[in-house]
């Protein structure tokens, strides 16, 4: 508990202020409900935004921040395997579905460029989650 | 501004900055200890409670790192631990010399944030080309919106951007030589995390990083100053 508690701790409170060091492959969640073939993005980019909704973000963007933290889930999540990613962005995929449902199962697609394309590669794929 | 006053405007800041984030995993989760923790904002408000509110605020991002398995927030998670541990550390301190070290280790981290993001930027070929930035429109998680990633289609415009960003981040430790070009520095600091904030969606990267400016801005007068004299 105190080891983990350090390794939570120490990152802020020595930070490494690296942002954006270099642009890494970047997750998308896709989500398979049983009993059907498509598989579909979670928590999808809006095609545009007005300037009242740019506006209304700068001070509260709930749905924006989970975002981000389905990405950080993601990175760690193929970087080393847990169950608490695997449980939350579980969690996350389904708490955005408009009705309940059965079974699902997700998988991380990167999207990373090689050359002047864009090349999209499977990570990730949970087994059928309930 | 003393030093008091320094921390007392940081502690406002940080109380609304702190509130808005509660009230974002409020919506979400309706967990009642989320209302805790904005009774604690409002703590930080009126000075003889803000000690233990800044401490109270300390041990729920402590057990938010837990619950989250890391920063929930990435760096704007970070910076609102460092600035609740050096608010801490500044009322628990037995005399004004440790006092004036715990506020100045919030400066020099500050200064830091902006010059190393700046440096591990302009050492990369990539970021130097304009690439990287063509590459975070293009096809990273981090456009607000897909209409966006038609700013990958022009790579002049983001190579200077670029170049804008790296050249304020380097030389952000320079603006600490004279009051003038700190507030000057400033204000382009936070032009960048409101540009961050609306294109990329980092709005509490925003809010949380204004929050430690008042503490450069003592640092600059009380350490710098002296030292240099400019």
């Amino acid at each position: 508990m105190l080891r983990k508690t350090l390794s939570l701790l120490l990152p802020a409170l020595i930070p490494s202020w690296r942002f954006f060091k270099t642009v890494a492959p970047s997750p998308r969640v896709e989500f398979q409900l049983e009993g059907e073939d498509t598989w579909q993005e979670s928590h999808p980019l809006p095609q545009r935004l007005g300037l009242r909704d740019y506006l209304r973000r700068l001070v509260f963007s709930p749905d924006r921040n989970t975002q981000l933290y389905m990405v950080s889930l993601s990175e760690r999540l193929v970087e080393r395997e847990t169950d608490h990613s695997k449980a939350e962005l579980h969690r996350l995929i389904r708490g955005a579905l408009p009705e309940p449902s059965g079974a699902l199962r997700f998988r991380l697609v990167f999207v990373s460029r090689e050359g002047g394309a864009l090349v999209h590669y499977v990570e990730y794929e949970s087994g059928w989650l309930v | 501004m003393t030093l008091s006053e320094t921390v007392q405007i940081t502690q406002y800041l940080l109380a609304g900055a702190i509130a808005v984030q509660s009230i974002e995993f409020l919506v979400q989760s309706r967990d009642r200890w989320l209302a805790l923790r904005l009774i604690l904002c409002l703590m930080l408000l009126y000075p003889p409670a803000a000690s233990v509110a800044v401490w109270g605020l300390w041990l729920f991002s402590l057990a938010q790192l837990h619950r989250f398995d890391g920063p929930y927030n990435g760096g704007s998670d970070k910076m609102t631990l460092l600035i609740l541990t050096c608010l801490g550390l500044y009322h628990l301190a037995p005399t004004d010399y440790w006092r004036e070290l715990a506020v100045s280790y919030l400066a020099v981290q500050l200064v830091l944030s902006y010059f190393v993001s700046g440096y591990i930027k302009i050492i990369n070929a990539d970021w130097r080309a304009g690439r990287a930035l063509c590459d975070v429109f293009r096809f990273s998680a981090y456009p607000v919106a897909e209409s966006l990633r038609d700013w990958a289609n022009f790579p002049r415009l983001l190579c200077a951007m670029s170049w804008g960003v790296m050249g304020f981040e380097v030389l952000m430790p320079l603006a600490l030589l004279n009051p003038l070009t700190l507030k000057f520095g400033l204000c382009i600091a936070g032009l960048f995390h409101l540009m961050n904030a609306l294109l990329f969606g980092l709005n509490r990267f925003f809010w949380i990083w204004i929050c430690a400016y008042p503490a450069l801005i003592w640092f600059q007068a009380a350490v710098v100053h002296p030292l240099v004299g400019l």
